[in-house]
Protein backbone atom coordinates (compact mmCIF):
# COMPACT_ATOMS: atom_id res chain seq x y z
CA UNK A 1 0.00 0.00 0.00
CA UNK A 2 1.19 3.11 -0.60
CA UNK A 3 1.29 5.96 1.48
CA UNK A 4 -1.52 8.20 1.75
CA UNK A 5 -0.37 11.73 0.21
CA UNK A 6 -1.79 14.43 3.09
CA UNK A 7 -4.38 16.74 1.93
CA UNK A 8 -6.21 19.52 3.50
CA UNK A 9 -9.47 18.54 5.67
CA UNK A 10 -11.72 20.92 3.71
CA UNK A 11 -10.93 18.29 0.47
CA UNK A 12 -13.62 15.74 1.07
CA UNK A 13 -12.84 11.46 1.17
CA UNK A 14 -12.13 10.90 -2.85
CA UNK A 15 -14.83 8.93 -4.23
CA UNK A 16 -12.55 6.68 -6.70
CA UNK A 17 -9.06 6.46 -6.17
CA UNK A 18 -6.95 4.24 -7.99
CA UNK A 19 -3.83 3.04 -7.48
CA UNK A 20 -1.22 1.20 -9.38
CA UNK A 21 -3.54 -0.06 -11.70
CA UNK A 22 -2.15 -2.34 -13.78
CA UNK A 23 -4.28 -4.86 -16.63
CA UNK A 24 -3.08 -7.51 -19.02
CA UNK A 25 -5.49 -9.40 -21.72
CA UNK A 26 -3.54 -12.30 -22.23
CA UNK A 27 0.38 -11.20 -22.70
CA UNK A 28 -1.13 -7.40 -23.61
CA UNK A 29 -0.54 -5.20 -20.96
CA UNK A 30 -3.52 -2.42 -21.77
CA UNK A 31 -3.41 -0.10 -18.52
CA UNK A 32 0.31 0.52 -17.41
CA UNK A 33 0.51 1.85 -13.38
CA UNK A 34 -2.93 3.40 -13.31
CA UNK A 35 -2.83 6.42 -10.71
CA UNK A 36 -6.15 8.22 -10.56
CA UNK A 37 -8.42 9.97 -7.62
CA UNK A 38 -11.72 11.02 -8.43
CA UNK A 39 -13.75 13.79 -5.95
CA UNK A 40 -16.74 14.43 -5.92
CA UNK A 41 -18.03 17.30 -8.21
CA UNK A 42 -15.14 16.19 -10.21
CA UNK A 43 -15.61 16.34 -14.18
CA UNK A 44 -13.02 14.40 -15.89
CA UNK A 45 -13.00 13.76 -19.05
CA UNK A 46 -10.06 10.88 -20.57
CA UNK A 47 -9.15 10.98 -23.66
CA UNK A 48 -6.56 10.12 -26.33
CA UNK A 49 -5.74 7.56 -29.44
CA UNK A 50 -7.70 4.68 -29.90
CA UNK A 51 -6.28 1.83 -28.00
CA UNK A 52 -4.62 3.46 -25.19
CA UNK A 53 -7.04 1.95 -22.79
CA UNK A 54 -9.21 4.86 -22.27
CA UNK A 55 -12.59 2.12 -22.00
CA UNK A 56 -10.94 -0.56 -20.06
CA UNK A 57 -10.05 1.90 -17.53
CA UNK A 58 -13.37 3.28 -16.68
CA UNK A 59 -14.31 -0.01 -17.02
CA UNK A 60 -12.56 -1.26 -14.76
CA UNK A 61 -13.96 1.72 -12.18
CA UNK A 62 -17.60 -0.52 -11.98
CA UNK A 63 -15.94 -3.34 -12.02
CA UNK A 64 -17.29 -4.46 -15.86
CA UNK A 65 -13.42 -5.67 -16.43
CA UNK A 66 -10.57 -7.43 -13.83
CA UNK A 67 -7.16 -6.59 -13.54
CA UNK A 68 -4.37 -8.29 -11.87
CA UNK A 69 -2.64 -5.52 -10.07
CA UNK A 70 -3.01 -2.69 -8.16
CA UNK A 71 -6.52 -1.41 -6.11
CA UNK A 72 -9.70 0.31 -6.77
CA UNK A 73 -11.73 1.81 -4.12
CA UNK A 74 -14.62 3.36 -4.13
CA UNK A 75 -15.84 5.27 -1.46
CA UNK A 76 -12.86 3.46 0.35
CA UNK A 77 -14.67 0.17 -0.26
CA UNK A 78 -12.28 -1.69 -2.40
CA UNK A 79 -13.18 -3.33 -5.90
CA UNK A 80 -12.53 -6.83 -6.69
CA UNK A 81 -12.31 -8.62 -3.49
CA UNK A 82 -15.63 -9.73 -3.28
CA UNK A 83 -18.72 -9.95 -5.56
CA UNK A 84 -21.03 -8.47 -2.71
CA UNK A 85 -18.33 -4.82 -2.88
CA UNK A 86 -18.64 -5.08 -6.46
CA UNK A 87 -22.53 -5.18 -6.50
CA UNK A 88 -22.25 -2.11 -4.28
CA UNK A 89 -20.13 -0.32 -6.45
CA UNK A 90 -21.77 -0.77 -9.75
CA UNK A 91 -25.17 0.42 -7.87
CA UNK A 92 -23.28 3.25 -6.86
CA UNK A 93 -22.03 3.86 -10.74
CA UNK A 94 -23.85 4.99 -13.59
CA UNK A 95 -22.54 3.54 -16.82
CA UNK A 96 -23.76 4.52 -20.06
CA UNK A 97 -21.97 2.64 -23.20
CA UNK A 98 -21.41 3.58 -26.20
CA UNK A 99 -23.95 1.18 -28.04
CA UNK A 100 -26.72 2.33 -25.50
CA UNK A 101 -27.33 -1.00 -24.51
CA UNK A 102 -30.83 -0.40 -23.49
CA UNK A 103 -33.21 -3.58 -23.24
CA UNK A 104 -35.17 -3.86 -26.16
CA UNK A 105 -37.49 -6.01 -25.47
CA UNK A 106 -38.23 -3.51 -21.98
CA UNK A 107 -40.43 -0.16 -22.72
CA UNK A 108 -38.50 3.28 -22.10
CA UNK A 109 -39.98 3.59 -18.65
CA UNK A 110 -39.50 0.02 -17.81
CA UNK A 111 -35.64 -0.04 -18.66
CA UNK A 112 -35.32 2.81 -16.26
CA UNK A 113 -37.44 1.21 -13.54
CA UNK A 114 -36.03 -2.20 -13.81
CA UNK A 115 -32.86 -2.07 -11.49
CA UNK A 116 -35.16 0.75 -9.03
CA UNK A 117 -37.04 -2.58 -9.01
CA UNK A 118 -35.67 -5.99 -8.72
CA UNK A 119 -32.38 -4.46 -6.85
CA UNK A 120 -33.38 -1.49 -4.94
CA UNK A 121 -37.40 -3.07 -4.19
CA UNK A 122 -38.74 -0.16 -4.64
CA UNK A 123 -42.60 0.25 -5.16
CA UNK A 124 -43.89 0.29 -9.15
CA UNK A 125 -45.19 3.59 -8.16
CA UNK A 126 -42.19 4.98 -6.59
CA UNK A 127 -39.89 3.36 -9.45
CA UNK A 128 -41.70 5.21 -11.98
CA UNK A 129 -42.21 8.33 -10.25
CA UNK A 130 -38.52 8.27 -9.95
CA UNK A 131 -38.02 7.07 -13.44
CA UNK A 132 -40.28 9.62 -14.90
CA UNK A 133 -38.39 12.49 -13.35
CA UNK A 134 -34.50 11.17 -14.79
CA UNK A 135 -36.56 11.23 -18.57
CA UNK A 136 -37.45 14.98 -18.02
CA UNK A 137 -34.10 15.91 -17.28
CA UNK A 138 -32.70 14.05 -20.32
CA UNK A 139 -36.02 15.50 -22.21
CA UNK A 140 -37.88 12.67 -23.15
CA UNK A 141 -40.62 12.02 -21.04
CA UNK A 142 -43.24 11.85 -24.08
CA UNK A 143 -41.24 8.83 -24.72
CA UNK A 144 -41.65 6.13 -21.80
CA UNK A 145 -43.86 3.85 -23.43
CA UNK A 146 -42.03 3.50 -26.73
CA UNK A 147 -39.94 0.58 -27.45
CA UNK A 148 -36.30 1.35 -27.54
CA UNK A 149 -36.07 0.74 -31.81
CA UNK A 150 -38.59 2.97 -32.26
CA UNK A 151 -35.98 6.21 -31.12
CA UNK A 152 -33.43 7.83 -33.11
CA UNK A 153 -29.68 6.73 -31.00
CA UNK A 154 -29.25 10.43 -29.83
CA UNK A 155 -32.82 9.78 -28.03
CA UNK A 156 -31.78 6.07 -27.01
CA UNK A 157 -29.02 7.13 -25.44
CA UNK A 158 -30.78 9.87 -23.39
CA UNK A 159 -32.63 6.94 -22.06
CA UNK A 160 -29.45 5.00 -21.55
CA UNK A 161 -28.51 8.43 -19.70
CA UNK A 162 -31.81 8.47 -17.51
CA UNK A 163 -31.60 4.62 -16.82
CA UNK A 164 -28.14 5.47 -15.54
CA UNK A 165 -29.29 8.24 -13.15
CA UNK A 166 -32.30 6.51 -11.71
CA UNK A 167 -29.86 4.87 -8.75
CA UNK A 168 -28.89 8.48 -7.71
CA UNK A 169 -25.65 7.15 -8.58
CA UNK A 170 -22.44 8.63 -6.67
CA UNK A 171 -20.65 9.01 -10.14
CA UNK A 172 -21.24 8.53 -13.62
CA UNK A 173 -19.22 7.31 -16.13
CA UNK A 174 -19.40 7.76 -19.89
CA UNK A 175 -17.93 5.04 -22.49
CA UNK A 176 -17.64 7.53 -25.82
CA UNK A 177 -21.43 8.48 -25.19
CA UNK A 178 -21.55 10.11 -28.58
CA UNK A 179 -19.23 7.93 -30.68
CA UNK A 180 -22.20 5.72 -32.64
CA UNK A 181 -23.97 8.84 -33.39
CA UNK A 182 -24.58 10.17 -36.34
CA UNK A 183 -23.33 13.76 -36.14
CA UNK A 184 -26.86 15.40 -35.96
CA UNK A 185 -27.59 13.37 -32.65
CA UNK A 186 -24.62 14.36 -31.02
CA UNK A 187 -25.41 17.61 -30.07
CA UNK A 188 -29.07 16.45 -27.91
CA UNK A 189 -26.73 13.88 -26.02
CA UNK A 190 -23.42 16.67 -25.10
CA UNK A 191 -26.73 18.97 -24.04
CA UNK A 192 -27.61 16.57 -21.80
CA UNK A 193 -24.37 15.81 -20.37
CA UNK A 194 -23.41 19.37 -19.95
CA UNK A 195 -26.87 20.13 -18.03
CA UNK A 196 -25.67 16.81 -15.67
CA UNK A 197 -22.63 18.72 -15.49
CA UNK A 198 -23.80 21.95 -14.40
CA UNK A 199 -26.01 20.34 -11.85
CA UNK A 200 -23.11 19.01 -9.65
CA UNK A 201 -22.91 15.26 -10.93
CA UNK A 202 -19.83 13.62 -10.91
CA UNK A 203 -18.48 12.33 -13.74
CA UNK A 204 -15.86 10.46 -15.53
CA UNK A 205 -16.32 10.96 -19.45
CA UNK A 206 -14.03 8.97 -22.53
CA UNK A 207 -14.90 11.15 -25.68
CA UNK A 208 -12.81 12.75 -28.25
CA UNK A 209 -15.20 15.76 -28.15
CA UNK A 210 -12.78 18.48 -27.27
CA UNK A 211 -15.36 21.30 -27.59
CA UNK A 212 -17.08 19.29 -24.51
CA UNK A 213 -14.04 18.87 -23.01
CA UNK A 214 -13.13 22.22 -22.90
CA UNK A 215 -16.40 23.11 -21.52
CA UNK A 216 -17.26 20.97 -18.99
CA UNK A 217 -14.18 19.43 -18.06
CA UNK A 218 -12.64 20.71 -14.78
CA UNK A 219 -9.39 17.99 -15.73
CA UNK A 220 -7.96 16.38 -18.44
CA UNK A 221 -6.53 12.90 -18.61
CA UNK A 222 -4.65 11.79 -21.94
CA UNK A 223 -3.76 8.02 -22.15
CA UNK A 224 -1.39 6.70 -24.41
CA UNK A 225 -0.31 3.04 -24.63
CA UNK A 226 -2.13 2.28 -21.35
CA UNK A 227 -0.79 4.91 -19.38
CA UNK A 228 -1.95 8.17 -18.44
CA UNK A 229 0.74 10.98 -19.92
CA UNK A 230 -0.98 13.69 -18.71
CA UNK A 231 -3.57 14.54 -15.88
CA UNK A 232 -4.12 18.24 -15.55
CA UNK A 233 -6.67 20.81 -15.10
CA UNK A 234 -8.77 21.56 -18.23
CA UNK A 235 -7.01 25.19 -18.76
CA UNK A 236 -3.12 24.28 -18.44
CA UNK A 237 -4.88 20.80 -21.01
CA UNK A 238 -5.44 23.04 -24.22
CA UNK A 239 -3.31 25.80 -23.29
CA UNK A 240 0.21 24.81 -24.74
CA UNK A 241 1.62 23.62 -21.71
CA UNK A 242 -0.15 20.18 -23.00
CA UNK A 243 3.03 17.27 -23.01
CA UNK A 244 4.06 17.07 -26.63
CA UNK A 245 2.39 13.60 -27.67
CA UNK A 246 -1.25 15.18 -26.11
CA UNK A 247 -0.78 18.25 -28.69
CA UNK A 248 0.36 15.90 -31.53
CA UNK A 249 -3.19 14.09 -30.74
CA UNK A 250 -4.88 17.21 -30.15
CA UNK A 251 -3.25 18.31 -33.73
CA UNK A 252 -4.83 15.36 -35.22
CA UNK A 253 -8.33 15.55 -34.01
CA UNK A 254 -8.69 19.30 -34.59
CA UNK A 255 -7.37 19.42 -37.41
CA UNK A 256 -10.26 17.84 -39.18
CA UNK B 1 -65.42 -48.11 -46.00
CA UNK B 2 -65.38 -44.90 -47.99
CA UNK B 3 -62.44 -42.61 -47.25
CA UNK B 4 -63.96 -40.63 -45.12
CA UNK B 5 -65.05 -42.99 -42.93
CA UNK B 6 -61.41 -44.49 -42.89
CA UNK B 7 -60.66 -41.13 -42.22
CA UNK B 8 -62.65 -40.32 -39.06
CA UNK B 9 -61.79 -43.82 -37.68
CA UNK B 10 -58.06 -42.84 -38.02
CA UNK B 11 -58.93 -39.14 -36.41
CA UNK B 12 -60.20 -41.49 -33.12
CA UNK B 13 -56.75 -42.08 -32.57
CA UNK B 14 -55.88 -37.86 -32.56
CA UNK B 15 -57.04 -37.65 -28.37
CA UNK B 16 -53.79 -40.49 -27.97
CA UNK B 17 -51.36 -38.30 -30.23
CA UNK B 18 -52.46 -35.25 -28.54
CA UNK B 19 -51.85 -36.88 -25.05
CA UNK B 20 -48.47 -38.01 -26.00
CA UNK B 21 -47.35 -34.78 -27.57
CA UNK B 22 -48.73 -32.66 -24.44
CA UNK B 23 -47.27 -34.93 -21.99
CA UNK B 24 -43.98 -34.92 -24.33
CA UNK B 25 -43.87 -30.80 -23.88
CA UNK B 26 -43.28 -31.66 -19.68
CA UNK B 27 -40.40 -33.55 -20.65
CA UNK B 28 -39.58 -31.21 -23.24
CA UNK B 29 -40.27 -27.63 -22.19
CA UNK B 30 -38.07 -28.14 -18.33
CA UNK B 31 -35.37 -30.14 -20.47
CA UNK B 32 -34.92 -27.64 -23.01
CA UNK B 33 -34.64 -24.29 -20.83
CA UNK B 34 -32.18 -26.02 -17.88
CA UNK B 35 -29.99 -27.90 -20.10
CA UNK B 36 -30.32 -25.14 -23.05
CA UNK B 37 -29.18 -22.40 -20.13
CA UNK B 38 -26.74 -24.74 -18.15
CA UNK B 39 -24.83 -25.48 -21.55
CA UNK B 40 -24.83 -21.33 -21.71
CA UNK B 41 -23.72 -20.79 -18.47
CA UNK B 42 -21.57 -23.65 -17.77
CA UNK B 43 -17.77 -24.19 -18.17
CA UNK B 44 -15.18 -27.30 -18.11
CA UNK B 45 -15.94 -30.00 -16.82
CA UNK B 46 -19.80 -29.36 -16.22
CA UNK B 47 -20.44 -28.19 -19.74
CA UNK B 48 -18.56 -31.40 -20.54
CA UNK B 49 -21.28 -33.28 -18.69
CA UNK B 50 -24.59 -31.06 -19.82
CA UNK B 51 -23.42 -31.51 -23.40
CA UNK B 52 -23.52 -35.07 -23.11
CA UNK B 53 -26.72 -35.46 -21.43
CA UNK B 54 -27.99 -33.24 -24.39
CA UNK B 55 -26.60 -34.94 -27.08
CA UNK B 56 -27.48 -38.28 -25.67
CA UNK B 57 -31.14 -37.68 -26.06
CA UNK B 58 -30.42 -35.69 -29.17
CA UNK B 59 -28.15 -38.07 -31.44
CA UNK B 60 -29.84 -41.11 -30.30
CA UNK B 61 -32.88 -42.80 -32.77
CA UNK B 62 -36.01 -42.08 -31.27
CA UNK B 63 -37.23 -45.66 -32.03
CA UNK B 64 -34.24 -47.42 -30.38
CA UNK B 65 -34.97 -45.14 -27.37
CA UNK B 66 -38.25 -46.26 -27.42
CA UNK B 67 -37.96 -50.00 -27.40
CA UNK B 68 -35.12 -49.89 -25.29
CA UNK B 69 -37.05 -47.95 -22.41
CA UNK B 70 -40.08 -50.26 -23.39
CA UNK B 71 -38.30 -53.40 -22.98
CA UNK B 72 -35.55 -53.21 -21.43
CA UNK B 73 -35.87 -51.18 -18.23
CA UNK B 74 -38.63 -54.08 -17.13
CA UNK B 75 -36.13 -56.20 -17.05
CA UNK B 76 -33.94 -53.66 -15.10
CA UNK B 77 -36.92 -53.55 -12.50
CA UNK B 78 -38.19 -50.22 -13.98
CA UNK B 79 -42.03 -50.35 -15.42
CA UNK B 80 -42.91 -47.32 -16.61
CA UNK B 81 -46.45 -46.93 -18.90
CA UNK B 82 -46.62 -46.82 -22.32
CA UNK B 83 -47.82 -43.42 -22.75
CA UNK B 84 -44.95 -42.38 -19.77
CA UNK B 85 -42.09 -44.01 -21.87
CA UNK B 86 -43.50 -42.39 -25.25
CA UNK B 87 -43.51 -38.88 -23.88
CA UNK B 88 -40.25 -39.44 -21.84
CA UNK B 89 -38.48 -40.38 -25.14
CA UNK B 90 -40.19 -38.00 -27.43
CA UNK B 91 -40.12 -35.16 -24.45
CA UNK B 92 -36.38 -35.77 -24.40
CA UNK B 93 -35.71 -36.29 -27.38
CA UNK B 94 -37.29 -32.75 -28.95
CA UNK B 95 -36.18 -31.06 -25.74
CA UNK B 96 -32.66 -31.84 -26.83
CA UNK B 97 -33.13 -29.83 -29.91
CA UNK B 98 -34.77 -27.70 -28.55
CA UNK B 99 -32.18 -26.63 -25.75
CA UNK B 100 -30.04 -25.68 -28.79
CA UNK B 101 -32.66 -23.16 -29.64
CA UNK B 102 -31.99 -21.87 -26.23
CA UNK B 103 -28.03 -22.16 -25.53
CA UNK B 104 -27.87 -20.63 -29.46
CA UNK B 105 -31.03 -17.67 -28.66
CA UNK B 106 -28.95 -16.38 -25.32
CA UNK B 107 -25.06 -16.81 -27.33
CA UNK B 108 -26.34 -14.73 -29.89
CA UNK B 109 -27.35 -11.49 -27.39
CA UNK B 110 -25.15 -8.92 -27.68
CA UNK B 111 -22.61 -9.16 -24.65
CA UNK B 112 -23.84 -5.19 -23.77
CA UNK B 113 -26.84 -6.29 -22.83
CA UNK B 114 -25.28 -8.73 -20.09
CA UNK B 115 -22.96 -5.36 -19.27
CA UNK B 116 -25.58 -3.29 -18.84
CA UNK B 117 -27.62 -5.02 -16.73
CA UNK B 118 -24.54 -5.66 -14.76
CA UNK B 119 -23.68 -1.90 -14.31
CA UNK B 120 -27.20 -1.98 -12.98
CA UNK B 121 -26.41 -3.80 -10.07
CA UNK B 122 -28.60 -6.88 -11.26
CA UNK B 123 -27.22 -10.24 -9.98
CA UNK B 124 -26.60 -12.61 -12.84
CA UNK B 125 -29.63 -14.89 -11.98
CA UNK B 126 -32.00 -11.58 -12.37
CA UNK B 127 -29.79 -10.58 -15.77
CA UNK B 128 -30.28 -14.23 -17.25
CA UNK B 129 -34.18 -14.37 -15.68
CA UNK B 130 -35.46 -10.31 -16.66
CA UNK B 131 -33.09 -9.86 -19.80
CA UNK B 132 -31.33 -12.68 -21.55
CA UNK B 133 -34.25 -15.11 -21.52
CA UNK B 134 -36.84 -12.48 -22.38
CA UNK B 135 -34.90 -12.10 -25.17
CA UNK B 136 -33.73 -15.26 -26.52
CA UNK B 137 -37.24 -17.48 -25.99
CA UNK B 138 -38.65 -14.53 -28.00
CA UNK B 139 -36.01 -14.94 -30.91
CA UNK B 140 -36.09 -18.92 -30.88
CA UNK B 141 -39.55 -18.53 -30.62
CA UNK B 142 -40.30 -19.84 -34.54
CA UNK B 143 -37.86 -22.66 -34.08
CA UNK B 144 -39.39 -24.06 -30.89
CA UNK B 145 -42.87 -24.23 -32.80
CA UNK B 146 -40.86 -26.30 -35.44
CA UNK B 147 -39.64 -28.41 -32.77
CA UNK B 148 -43.61 -28.67 -31.79
CA UNK B 149 -44.39 -29.71 -35.37
CA UNK B 150 -41.18 -32.54 -35.50
CA UNK B 151 -42.75 -33.81 -31.85
CA UNK B 152 -46.56 -34.26 -33.45
CA UNK B 153 -45.26 -36.08 -35.80
CA UNK B 154 -42.72 -37.86 -34.31
CA UNK B 155 -45.49 -39.37 -31.97
CA UNK B 156 -46.78 -41.87 -34.77
CA UNK B 157 -43.82 -43.77 -33.63
CA UNK B 158 -45.91 -44.42 -30.39
CA UNK B 159 -47.68 -46.94 -31.84
CA UNK B 160 -44.84 -49.14 -31.81
CA UNK B 161 -45.42 -49.38 -28.30
CA UNK B 162 -49.02 -50.30 -28.14
CA UNK B 163 -50.80 -46.80 -27.89
CA UNK B 164 -53.42 -46.29 -30.37
CA UNK B 165 -52.55 -42.75 -31.80
CA UNK B 166 -53.82 -42.21 -35.25
CA UNK B 167 -51.17 -44.38 -37.04
CA UNK B 168 -52.16 -47.49 -34.52
CA UNK B 169 -55.72 -46.69 -36.04
CA UNK B 170 -55.02 -46.81 -39.32
CA UNK B 171 -52.91 -49.76 -38.64
CA UNK B 172 -56.22 -51.38 -37.14
CA UNK B 173 -58.41 -50.60 -39.73
CA UNK B 174 -55.87 -51.55 -42.24
CA UNK B 175 -56.28 -55.26 -40.56
CA UNK B 176 -59.93 -55.29 -41.37
CA UNK B 177 -60.36 -53.28 -44.13
CA UNK B 178 -57.52 -53.86 -47.12
CA UNK B 179 -57.40 -50.76 -48.91
CA UNK B 180 -53.78 -49.23 -48.15
CA UNK B 181 -53.94 -46.53 -50.91
CA UNK B 182 -56.72 -44.76 -48.76
CA UNK B 183 -56.08 -45.32 -45.70
CA UNK B 184 -51.99 -44.29 -45.78
CA UNK B 185 -53.75 -41.23 -47.40
CA UNK B 186 -55.94 -40.40 -44.93
CA UNK B 187 -53.82 -40.70 -42.46
CA UNK B 188 -51.28 -38.22 -43.87
CA UNK B 189 -54.14 -36.19 -44.26
CA UNK B 190 -55.11 -36.73 -40.62
CA UNK B 191 -51.36 -35.62 -39.59
CA UNK B 192 -51.71 -32.73 -41.88
CA UNK B 193 -54.48 -31.46 -40.68
CA UNK B 194 -52.95 -31.45 -37.64
CA UNK B 195 -49.82 -29.81 -37.85
CA UNK B 196 -50.49 -27.27 -40.95
CA UNK B 197 -52.47 -24.98 -38.43
CA UNK B 198 -49.25 -24.64 -35.75
CA UNK B 199 -47.11 -24.28 -39.07
CA UNK B 200 -49.31 -21.17 -39.76
CA UNK B 201 -49.41 -20.32 -36.45
CA UNK B 202 -45.68 -20.27 -36.93
CA UNK B 203 -44.98 -18.24 -39.60
CA UNK B 204 -47.62 -15.88 -38.20
CA UNK B 205 -45.28 -15.93 -34.32
CA UNK B 206 -42.14 -15.33 -36.94
CA UNK B 207 -43.44 -12.38 -38.99
CA UNK B 208 -44.23 -10.66 -35.48
CA UNK B 209 -40.86 -11.70 -34.16
CA UNK B 210 -38.46 -10.56 -37.14
CA UNK B 211 -40.47 -8.34 -39.22
CA UNK B 212 -38.00 -7.21 -41.39
CA UNK B 213 -37.04 -10.88 -42.71
CA UNK B 214 -40.03 -11.40 -44.31
CA UNK B 215 -41.77 -14.97 -44.04
CA UNK B 216 -41.72 -17.78 -46.48
CA UNK B 217 -43.95 -16.96 -49.67
CA UNK B 218 -47.19 -19.03 -50.88
CA UNK B 219 -49.68 -21.13 -48.46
Amino acid sequence: MLAQAPHPASETLPLVRIVGLNKWFGALQVLKDIELTVRAGSRIVVCGPSGSGKSTLIRCINGLEHFQKGTIQLEGTALGRNPRDTATARRQTGMVFQSFNLFPHLTVLANCTLALRRVLLKPASEAEEIAMHHLTTVRIPEKAHAYPAQLSGGQQQRVAIARALCLNPRIMLFDEPTSALDPEMIKEVLDVMVALAGSGVTMVCVTHEMGFAREVADQIVFMDEGRIVVHASSRDFFSRAAHPRAQLFLDTILSH
Amino acid sequence: MSMFEIWLGILQGLGITAQVTAYALVFAVPFALVLGVAQFLATGLTRFLVTAVIEFWRSSAVVVLLFVFYYVLPVMGITLSALTVSALVLGLNIGGYASQAVRAGLQSLPAGQREAGMALGLSRPAILLLIELPQALITMSPTFVNNLIQLVKATSLVSLVTLTDMTFRAKEIAQTDYDPVAIYSALLLAFFVVCYPIALAGRWLEARVHPEKGTARGI
